[in-house]
């Protein structure tokens, strides 16, 4: 049996790297403290594949074909592209991913009822390459990520989402023990982004949300709607899916808040969170 | 549940992968859509607020019409 060796959730953003300067240093500080004490730990539990819970922002999935949950198969990930380089001020690079184990997943996922779709070709944005930018720097641990429609409703539910991640989790386990398995979430807490609503954040809900995770309290968040999600944590706040299937594949465990900070000048409620059994 | 433009979500799909910002479509990057009056002037127009409600994603809206948000 696998084990799983870490588990982390954190926000991603364009502007978390592409503007630091426009946030307060404070803010910035504690949020970027946050990142790198999750790297140190991230490091010490010598993972050897990070499997990723993340969304698509439509630069890849198009409303003629949208899959609610797909299994990324790519060899290697631009983690990020020459384009989104610029704009978040990450240097380009390629992310070795994981396509054995992808496709041993989606193969396992078919037989037993999750009908996951699955790409070979992803151009990730910042839900990949800001959180690997602190977390992984030197790129050297292979990435398998699993996509889920975040941002073109209709959007699974976050029970499907938690029943996703449980089975993803439970895959891992199953997998030889010589495998290390770390879990990474990205997205969320609350940002409204590219509505008339743009720069607004809940802390409450983002503090709701956490508190939640900090008790393994997950009823609650998988009993959100879509509705409630969208009046209190935005369109971006839907990214929560992400966080509700690693807490899935990790049943039990607890959330460490590293770091939170309500950061309007990044558009977004910004997490950093361990999670530990 | 949300509204959805599909025609405003292919047109701004396919600029927004050319990566390039802009203020306002022209008649020219309209050209070959099949878009309501409402949906042609608020492209026209960079009308974000418009484009919002009429069902355009957005990612989209400001992937496309980045200047036109003030943060």
């Amino acid at each position: 049996m696998a084990e799983i060796v870490a588990a982390l959730l954190t926000s991603h953003a364009p502007l978390i790297t592409g503007r630091p300067e426009v946030s307060r240093p404070e803010q910035r500080d504690r949020l970027y403290g946050g990142f790198h004490e999750l790297r140190r730990r991230l490091a010490a539990a010598r993972p050897d594949l990070i499997v990723m819970f993340v969304n698509d922002h439509i630069q890849n999935f198009p409303y003629s074909n949208m899959p609610a949950f797909c299994i990324g198969l790519a060899a290697a990930y631009d983690a990020p592209s020459a384009g989104a380089a610029r704009f978040m001020r990450i240097a380009p690079r390629k992310v070795q991913g994981a396509p054995e184990w992808g496709a041993a997943l989606l193969e396992r996922g078919l037989a037993a009822g999750f009908d996951f779709a699955y790409s070979y070709e992803i151009e990730s944005w910042d839900e990949l390459s800001v959180p690997l930018h602190f977390l992984l720097p030197e790129g050297l641990v292979p990435v398998m990520p699993v996509y889920t429609n975040c941002a073109a409703p209709p959007l699974p539910t976050p029970r499907r989402c938690h029943e996703v991640g449980a089975f993803v989790g439970a895959f891992a386990r199953s997998r030889p023990a010589t495998e290390r398995i770390a879990f990474l979430a990205t997205g969320g807490i609350s940002h409204w982004v590219g509505t008339p609503e743009t720069g607004r954040i809940n802390p409450d809900f983002d503090r709701r949300v956490l508190d939640h995770v900090v008790r393994a309290d997950i009823e609650p968040l998988i009993r959100l709607t879509h509705a409630e999600i969208e009046r209190d944590g935005g369109n971006g706040g839907q990214e929560i899916r992400n966080w509700i299937a690693l807490l899935g594949a990790v049943p039990g465990w607890k959330g460490e808040v590293l770091a939170y900070e309500p950061v309007p000048e990044w558009i977004t409620g910004c997490a950093t969170v361990w999670v530990h059994s | 549940m949300i509204r959805t433009s599909y025609a405003l979500n292919k047109i701004l799909t396919a600029v927004a992968r050319q990566h390039v910002m802009k203020e306002r479509l022209t008649d020219d990057d309209l050209t070959g859509h099949d878009l309501s009056e409402e949906e042609r002037a608020a492209l026209k127009a960079g009308d974000i607020t418009g484009l919002y409600h009429l069902g355009a994603n957005p990612y989209l809206i400001r992937r496309v019409f980045r200047s036109r948000f003030s943060i």
